[in-house]
């Protein structure tokens, strides 16, 4: 129970430091870029223009790297799906000390540093690197390979950058049914995987769904393992941006580049809080 | 002295009239209870007077002094929580002390005192170094007790004092309460869903629904002669029984529904009409004998054996009667009886 | 569903979890292991065993600047995060009023709105409007970045808490500041430590905000680290990169010891 509406300067007091930080250091950057977004070069006296957008929509560069973030994207989330489900479900299915044991698994990864994990992708996908000196010593493969600069082995190190979202947002849902509709059902005399298609899938869609856009709105905007694993070769809409901003100082670009992006997330975004709040109930 | 006076108070959430013009003289050292279902404004009543809401229109005095908008902290109220809310940081003698640390600038020692005497009060002498999850519900309760009198309030208000507990220290704590009342001489006031705890604690009984007071009266009367149907549904089980009241060969008798003509008739003074009369079902009674008796002819339907007592559900016509009988008294399931009631327990009711 | 479950299936399983648990940590063994290495290059599995490489980093200048400024800033963070954050989560779990929910979902939105975009933004400001990044910017941008962690954390034990805690305090005198002193923040305690932990591991381990925000004299332990992967990494990144880890082993095992990790993820 929450305390009566009489008392309004209390809580007023005590939200007001937040509030004003958050619009000051959150809100106001994000009105600023969209305002950046459209005003052209100083040189040319900084007025209305839409030239930035009409760079990113007119030039075939632009729309391949869009078009690869989005690719690789859908790839990520659905693989993170795939794999999140039935992990989520022996989770929340297990014995306490199992689960504790996976929880962990799960959150250690997820609280160490991005740029850490990707390291840890390069030596593994890098000429000479593990999965190079496996094959070659298994004698499958006569040369050194490498997965650095390819598609698959940005999509191999995102989805285990991004896992642990999916299969906390799916084992979230879960335990909020628990497993006794599961028993039910088969004490009704449905099988295993009946169970599994009647009961567990649809009560986790709210899980499933959320995780998903999750999954996808941080895997459009991800730059740090795109931008190593993948290289100057492969660029993304994130890595783009950095090097708009770093590299040739078109901030106008950049700003419009980034407005695109955070629209793209804030389709995903808002049914994302939909869900996970019907979810919740 | 601790006159608490509640005169035309009214309160609404949002939309919702919770409280429409409730007046209260709730006198010095007496045992009230605040009565009603859920959503009747007991509660809001209670946290009207706790001072941690405030009405839309009324005064509350506190003997004399007007504290209708004085905040809770000074208005020397205390309220025992239906949670208890005890302090889960601190130990028992802690949270005893609170009240007294807030308050006055006595010594330590001198708090150290009243707060042992409090905790003896309700026999929790020995627990006073254990923090709260270390004790049961019953022994959180009289600590959140002890602290609620260690200040030595003006008031006591107690929320659902006995919801939290088993049956069985329910009825420990029942006594426990009247005793400490008696002991202290504290004007108490206390909340409750459940009349037969308003009826074992409390001197004045306040019946409240919707918003509004049904009656005041003590626990007796108010079990004897309620006014109103819903007061006479609410405490106690009772029969609600539609009758007319009609004149046959110029005489005033009471019809039953399926045309039973009521002998003798009942002993009011109404006008002709329909009206409904509530008949307790202790007040049943099997071959009935007398002249000041009403003597009915019925079936027993259904018989529930209770161990002291048997509930018998007649059937008259299409009325269905409820009667509580001894159980060695009781004619069997299914058959055919003779009942009635004494002349005086058949009571008029209001809607 | 432990019981009744098939044989097969549950073999299935075990396999299952086995490689999802290989493919979680691998990229954290692979960089422990890389760190012992006694060779000049990054390769694995390591070819000799050497401690040499911590050595480097502990005499290496900038590593223990750039670690440094990352201890100071997470700190920094640390306490802004946390104030700001426990006084938003009283407001916003205590009391009911209007916009509440409203104000509770634009507190969390930075956790989901990529912080890639809120870091140009945040670049942008201080460009235009102060003397362009600095260490100060750092600290309002992952401020940001953690303020939804804290309030999470602090919002659940509130949770916990008897409801009328407050409302006792003042029938039993309480002015304001002793509400607070005695009854609301000690109730808080656990969840502003659990939120503190959190923001210090965020805020340490962050490369996004820090590598738009960077700033010529403020290097932090993931920018270096960073750096070094662009060009050429020897396996000193890999030693730094380990005392992360362990960093963040620490910190995760304290949580799930006080706190329990299922309950506040």
């Amino acid at each position: 129970m929450k305390q009566a509406s009489s008392r309004l300067g209390e809580p007023a007091a005590l939200i007001t430091p937040g509030l004003i930080f958050l619009v000051l250091a959150f809100f106001f950057p994000a009105l600023n870029m969209l305002s950046l977004s459209v005003i052209g070069p100083a040189a040319d006296g900084g007025g209305f223009t839409l030239e930035h957008y009409a760079k990113f929509f007119t030039d075939d560069y632009y729309a391949g790297v869009a078009l690869r973030t989005f690719r690789l994207s859908i790839i990520i989330t659905v693989t993170c799906v795939l794999i999140g489900f039935p992990l989520a479900l022996i989770m929340s299915r297990s014995p306490g000390w199992v689960r504790s044991v996976l929880i962990m698994l799960v959150i250690l990864p997820l609280m160490t540093s991005v740029v850490i994990r990707t390291f840890g992708w390069l030596v593994i996908l890098g000429p000479g690197g593990l999965i190079s000196w496996v094959l070659e010593t298994a004698g499958l493969v006569g040369n050194q390979i490498s997965l650095m600069h390819t598609e698959s082995g940005i999509v191999i190190a995102m989805v285990q950058v991004l896992l642990p979202f999916q299969v906390l947002t799916v084992l979230g849902s879960l335990n909020r049914v628990g497993p006794e509709l599961e028993e039910a059902s088969r004490v009704m005399g449905a099988g295993f995987f009946q169970t599994i298609r009647l009961v567990s899938l649809p009560l986790s869609i709210p899980g499933i769904v959320s995780g998903s856009l999750l999954v996808f709105a941080l895997s459009i905007s991800s730059f740090i393992t795109p931008s190593l694993v993948g290289g100057v070769r492969l660029p993304v809409m994130a890595g783009s941006i950095y090097q708009q901003v770093t590299g040739s100082f078109d901030w106008g670009f950049a700003a419009a580049l980034s407005v695109l992006l955070l629209g793209a997330t804030l389709v995903l975004v808002i049914p994302y809080l939909f869900v996970s709040r019907s979810g919740r109930r | 002295m601790s006159n608490l006076n509640i005169s035309t108070i009214s309160k609404t959430f949002g939309s919702q009239q919770v409280l429409n013009n409730i007046s209260l003289d709730i006198a010095d050292r007496s045992f009230v209870a605040l009565l009603g279902p859920s959503g009747c404004g007991k509660s809001t009543l209670l946290r009207l007077i706790a001072g941690l809401e405030h009405p839309n229109g009324g005064q509350i005095h506190l003997d004399g002094q007007d504290i209708t908008r004085l905040p809770p902290e000074r208005r020397d109220i205390a309220l025992m929580f239906q949670s208890y809310a005890l302090m889960p940081h601190m130990t028992v003698f802690e949270n005893v002390r609170f009240p007294l640390r807030m308050k006055d600038s006595a010594p330590k020692s001198e708090q150290a005192e009243h707060v042992r005497n409090a905790l003896a009060q309700v026999q929790l002498d020995s627990f006073a170094d254990r923090y709260p999850r270390q004790l049961s519900g019953g022994q959180q309760q009289r600590v959140a007790l002890a602290r609620a009198i260690v200040a030595e309030p003006k008031v006591l208000l107690l929320d659902e004092p006995l919801s939290n507990l088993d049956a069985r220290l329910r009825e420990d704590m029942q006594v426990e309460l009247k005793r400490l009342h008696r002991k202290l001489d504290l004007t108490t006031v206390f909340v409750t869903h459940d009349q037969t705890e308003a009826l074992a604690l409390a001197d004045q009984v306040v019946l409240m629904n919707k918003g509004i007071i049904e009656q005041i009266d003590t626990p007796e009367r108010m079990y004897a002669r309620p006014r109103t149907v819903f007061a006479a549904k609410f405490i106690g089980a009772a029969n609600v029984i539609e009758i007319e009241l009609r004149d046959i060969a110029g005489e005033r008798c009471g019809v039953l529904n399926d045309g039973t003509v009521l002998d003798p008739s009942p002993d009011v003074e109404l006008p002709a009409g329909r009206y409904k009369f509530m008949l307790r079902q202790e007040a049943i009674i099997f071959n009935p004998k007398g002249k000041n008796t009403v003597r009915l002819e019925g079936t027993i339907e259904t018989q529930n054996f209770l161990g002291s007592v048997t509930r018998s559900i007649i059937r008259i016509g299409n009325q269905k009667i409820s009667a509580v009988t001894p159980a060695k008294n009781t004619p069997v399931d299914g058959s055919q009886v003779t009942f009635g009631w004494n002349l005086p327990d058949f009571l008029p009711l209001q809607d | 569903m432990v019981g009744g479950v098939p044989y097969g299936v549950k073999l299935l399983s075990v396999v299952l979890v086995a490689a999802i648990a290989i493919f979680m940590l691998v990229p954290l063994m692979v960089v422990i292991g890389s760190s012992v290495s006694a060779s000049e290059f990054l390769v694995f599995p390591p070819r000799g065993l050497s401690l040499r490489w911590y050595g480097e980093v502990l005499q290496s200048d900038a590593y223990l600047s750039a670690a440094k400024t990352s201890v100071q800033l997470a700190l920094v963070t640390v306490v802004v995060s946390v104030a700001i954050g426990t006084s938003a989560a009283i407001a916003l779990t205590m009391f009911r009023f209007p916009g509440g929910s409203f104000l509770s979902a634009l507190f969390l939105s930075p956790l989901i709105l990529p912080s890639l975009i809120f870091a140009i933004g945040l670049l942008m400001v201080f460009s235009a409007y102060a003397d362009g990044p600095s260490f100060t910017g750092l600290v309002v941008g992952h401020v940001v970045i953690t303020l939804p962690y804290v309030i999470r954390t602090v919002s659940a034990a509130l949770a916990d808490m008897d409801p009328h805690l407050d409302e006792a305090s003042r029938m039993m005198g309480a002015s304001w500041w002793q509400r607070y002193l005695l009854v609301i923040l000690p109730q808080c305690r656990t969840g502003m430590a659990a939120g503190a932990f959190f923001v210090f591991n965020i805020s340490f381990d962050d490369a996004v905000v820090a590598l738009f925000m960077r700033a010529p004299d403020v290097e932090t332990l993931p920018m270096r680290i960073y750096s070094s992967l662009e060009f050429s990494p020897d396996p000193s990144v890999a030693a730094v990169s380990t005392i992360m880890i362990g960093i963040t082993i620490v910190l995760v095992l304290v949580l799930n010891r006080v706190f329990g990790l299922a309950r506040i993820m």
